[in-house]
């Protein structure tokens, strides 16, 4: 099963220790959808993953990793 | 909580104990070889109506940035997932309906039958919102 992790939790506190409300307000979601980005629980869309590493002014593969589990193949 | 889940909250909280008493009163009256006049439905109409408009305000009385924010993807994909799980719901129903009108001594569906599916497919909307919310927070 592939899977996504991302790095918004480490990168939030490496600017100024952005709460998830100041990062929801930039890329316009709610913060209970920030939440569960960064816990796993939810995918954005391609455009919000693109707002997203915009904030942090990095590359989409900087802030999302993408990795297939070895037993799924 | 977000303030969509609290809607659903409402609406599945307020849905089961109003459409249950006017049920209950339905079962009570066939059960005594009468029936609930309309003025019952148009009464438990009204009172959804009612409590819902006012626990909606007063939700977003009590959180009103929250309120005012629009929807959005995650919260829009979770309101298409709970409309698709209704939707099975009701179309199911329907296909039960057609199979009992169509036996040699037909079994009609009445009005509050049919309105029990609706009811019952609201609250399998409102429940599936919640579901996903809770999952997912």
């Amino acid at each position: 099963m592939a899977t996504i992790r991302n790095e918004i939790r480490r990168l939030r506190f490496e600017h100024g220790e952005m709460t998830q409300q100041e990062l929801a307000e930039k890329i316009k979601l709610t913060r209970q959808t920030v939440n569960a980005i960064e816990l796993g629980k939810y995918f954005p869309s391609l455009e919000a993953a693109f707002r997203i590493a915009a904030v942090f002014g990095k590359p989409l593969e900087s802030v999302f990793h993408y990795s297939e589990d070895e037993g799924a193949r | 909580m977000p303030f969509r889940e609290k809607t659903a909250w409402i609406s599945l909280l307020s849905m089961a104990g109003i459409y249950g008493l006017y049920f209950s009163s339905v079962i009570r009256a066939k059960s005594h070889g009468g029936a609930v006049a309309f003025g019952g439905l148009l009464g438990t109409i009204i009172a959804l109506v009612v409590v819902q408009t006012v626990l909606t305000i007063a939700v977003a009385i009590f959180d009103p940035k929250d309120a005012k924010a629009p929807q959005d993807e995650r919260e829009k994909l979770i309101e298409l997932k709970a409309a698709r799980f209704a939707y099975s719901g009701l179309a199911t129903a329907v296909v039960f309906a057609i199979f009992f009108a169509a036996l040699p001594s037909p079994i009609i569906f009445g009005a509050n039958s049919l309105l029990l599916i609706l009811v019952v497919c609201e609250l399998m909307r409102s429940s599936s919102q919640i579901i996903q919310y809770r999952r997912s927070a």
